[in-house]
């Protein structure tokens, strides 16, 4: 491949909402596990995949990205070869109805004119799995395709992708038909949200689109050129081990608590296939002579003196002597004071629990503590 | 803009007492503290106390080091104003040789040197460990006018000849040096970090290459020649944790040293403050404790999975102990496994090495061993 040949998108348009966590940030920079944002994954794709020239399409919350990506270098393969780049469409913020990731692009169009790329890849950040783009794009290539959708099987569409979209492919390898997921106890092939589009094609449809619907988002676009049959899109089965859509609070919690089983973390940490992400120059987690810690991701910085189950820590944690936690999804800067009790909730960033106290959510519905919150 | 002060990192030794560990890394890239290397530590000084231009000077198996060094962009000593530089030995019009000494070694990187043209030039081991910045040290050689400013620990009496010992008067001016004295006037021993007025020590470095009888040492040649030449020459104490680790006991038990202890402040978080200890990111995934595992009195490092014990123990990424092993009073480095029902007591385990399944290191509490059994492509 040539160099900057492509271009990499994280489209961070489709994350969805999940309720108060995502109040003040994207899903896109939301904590995952400790020491990840969301994005990681899609940038870490990027990057083992020898993408060097990549863009991140924000929709808002610019603040929490901008915190989290620094100066991108925790990504970049060359910096001189590539760039990563932050793209912010400022008349969107003014205009949510037509704030689409198309009016972005439109808005950065150095994307579509300014480039020698022949190919622009999308991926959304909020779905999770680490996907090889270049055996995509060789498919995508070797067919002469003008459009690649990626897809995957699912086993149950009542409980997987259920804000995502199906679709169904013909035997020649195209997409047939795009539709919600309508949560059927079945079987299904589910949109993963990464697209290969040829810069030339993906110029013309932005530009001929974006004029008579200037609230259409890619996705849609994408829909409708389906139905005109003005472009064909192929589909491509990924058949990986581990994909998720972080598209619910439920999913968000029940999906990192999954990953505390060895057997399913494995599929999702290879160590060919590293995750990228900032680092904090934090020492080592430091436990003291009674701490108790079973079933846990607990991160660098992080100090545990007390009972820690089943649960996550982030950095610069402190989990003072004689305090149990269990259940637990525990943000940056938390601080757990002697004697304190909580099960089932997960805890946002720079938050105390003080001596003594007690907090139980429910097994089946964590409680959420917001950001700097006092208890 | 003219630059303060350039700071020149000795970390040619071989560390020879570590036995396998210093087998194919210089001492300074050896591992510590669960995720550093040695070197980190002058290295995250020199950017705590904002000096932006590095020289290290590498000798003995460099590859690891020098690759590990890089631009300096771990430390953050890669802006616009920084310029890291490995200096390993090179070839000349003169002709090509070793670094045959501290002294001849900063002496060959004088060219260096000059393209910074600094005012003072700081000299450090690349093998201690110790958090600090340097800057109160400066100000003491400025205020005072000094030609050297040397960093000096106090160490007791009773150990005080096997170090190198200066003999001060009451403003702190050095007013004798003595290489591991017989019987020690005093237990100011020195660091081996020095601050030198640049016009100085280019004078003495190039006074020193010409003496053929030197051994181009700083302790043994340039500090004694100086003080006979009635230079001013101060002392700066140091009161901190400063450890220079040179056996395999000792690195131990200087890790051992960053356990959390209710009265002792010599743990990572205590000791760094603002003053971070930055290193290289491993990109590991998270660090997960497993289902049937007890972990008490540990510094445990991202990409480590434990499902067996862990008791006092420093552990660093990609280490995995299984389950039903045991580990007590421990140091198991980068990419050590552990095998099921293994137990390992008193130990120092090299990078990438292996303990089988079932197998017993040092049931007898001899001392401290050392398993160094990776092959040398894990290394």
């Amino acid at each position: 491949m040539k160099k900057n040949e492509v271009i990499g998108l994280v489209d961070f348009y489709n994350a969805p909402e999940l309720g108060e966590l995502t109040e003040n940030r994207s899903l896109g920079s939301t904590s995952f596990l400790g020491r990840y944002a969301f994005c990681d994954f899609a940038l870490s794709n990027f990057t083992n995949s020898d993408i060097p020239t990549v863009g991140l399409l924000i929709k808002k919350h610019q603040r929490s990205i901008m915190k989290h990506l620094g100066s991108m270098s925790s990504w970049i393969t060359n910096t001189k070869v590539g760039s990563q780049r932050i793209l912010v469409n400022e008349n969107g913020v003014l205009n949510p109805l037509t704030n689409t990731d198309v009016a972005n692009i439109r808005e950065n169009d150095w994307v579509l004119y300014d480039s020698n790329a022949s190919y622009i890849v999308f991926q959304s950040a909020h779905i999770v799995a680490n996907v090889d783009i270049r055996p995509i794009l060789k498919e995508h290539i070797a067919r002469h395709e003008k459009i690649t959708s990626v897809y995957t099987k699912i086993k149950d569409a009542s409980q997987e992708f259920e804000r995502g979209t199906l679709v169904r492919v013909d035997g020649d390898g195209y997409i047939t038909s795009v539709k919600q997921n309508d949560h059927l106890k079945e079987e299904a092939l589910a949109s993963m949200e990464i697209w290969i589009i040829n810069r030339t094609v993906l110029a013309e449809i932005i530009q001929r689109r974006a004029v008579w619907n200037e609230r259409a988002g890619m996705q849609e676009i994408l829909k409708e050129l389906l139905y005109d049959g003005s472009y064909k899109v192929h589909g491509y089965e990924w058949k990986g081990d581990y994909v998720r859509s972080f598209d619910s609070f439920d999913h968000y919690i029940r999906y990192c608590t999954e990953l505390l089983n060895p057997e399913v973390a494995a599929k999702l940490f290879d160590p060919e296939w590293p995750h990228y992400t900032l680092t904090h120059d934090t020492p080592p987690a430091l436990y003291g002579e009674d701490a108790r810690v079973v079933n846990s991701f607990v991160a660098n910085g992080a100090v545990v003196e007390g009972t820690v189950e089943n649960s996550i820590l982030s950095r610069d944690v402190r989990i003072a002597k004689g305090a149990t936690v269990k259940n637990c999804i525990i943000f940056s800067n938390v601080k757990i004071a002697e004697g304190a009790h909580l099960e089932n909730c997960l805890i946002d960033k720079y938050s105390i629990i003080q001596k003594d106290v007690e907090f139980h959510g429910d097994p089946m519905k964590y409680a959420y503590l917001k950001q700097g919150t006092i208890l | 803009m003219s630059t303060k002060m350039a700071a020149m990192i000795l970390a040619g030794g071989k560390g020879t007492r570590l036995k396998a560990l210093t087998r194919k890394i210089a001492k300074p890239a050896v591992s510590y503290g669960g995720k550093y290397r040695i070197i980190d530590f002058p290295l995250s000084n020199c950017a705590n106390s904002g000096i932006n231009d590095v020289g290290v000077l590498t000798q003995y198996e460099s590859s690891v080091l020098n690759g590990y060094i890089g631009n300096g962009e771990k430390w953050g000593l890669n802006g616009v104003r920084s310029l890291t530089s490995v200096l390993t030995p090179k070839q000349t019009e003169e002709g090509s040789a070793w670094y045959l000494g501290t002294a001849d070694a900063i002496y060959q990187n004088l060219d260096w040197l000059d393209m910074i043209d600094p005012e003072y030039v700081l000299i450090l081991s690349g093998d201690h460990i110790y958090s600090c910045t340097y800057n109160d040290m400066l100000k003491k050689a400025e205020e005072n006018r000094a030609d050297c400013a040397i960093a000096v620990y106090e160490v007791p009496m009773e150990e005080a000849s096997r170090f190198g010992i200066l003999t001060t008067d009451s403003k702190d001016n050095i007013v004798a040096f003595h290489e591991k004295p017989k019987n020690p006037d005093s237990n100011l021993a020195s660091m081996g970090i020095y601050i030198f007025k640049y016009s100085t020590l280019a004078a003495e470095l190039r006074a020193d290459a010409k003496d053929e009888k030197s051994d181009h040492d700083f302790g043994k040649n340039i500090i004694p020649k100086m003080l006979s030449e009635k230079k001013k020459m101060v002392a700066y104490r140091y009161h901190g944790y400063w450890r220079d680790v040179g056996t395999v006991a000792s690195l131990h038990a200087a890790n051992m040293d960053l356990l959390l202890k209710k009265d002792d402040a010599t743990n990572l978080y205590t000791v760094q403050g603002a003053n971070k200890i930055y290193s290289e990111d491993s990109n590991s995934a998270p660090q997960y404790i497993g289902r049937k595992a007890v972990v008490e009195d540990c510094l445990i490092n991202q990409g480590a999975t434990i499902l067996g014990k862990v008791s006092h123990c420093v552990i660093s990424g990609e280490v995995f102990v299984d389950e039903g092993a045991v580990c007590e009073n421990a140091v198991l480095m980068h990419g050590v496994r552990v095998g099921k029902g293994a137990k390992v007591y008193d130990a120092l385990v090299g990078p990438s090495s292996h303990v089988d399944p079932g197998q017993v290191v040092n049931a007898e509490h001899d001392g401290i061993a050392l398993v160094a059994n990776a092959s040398k492509e894990d290394l």
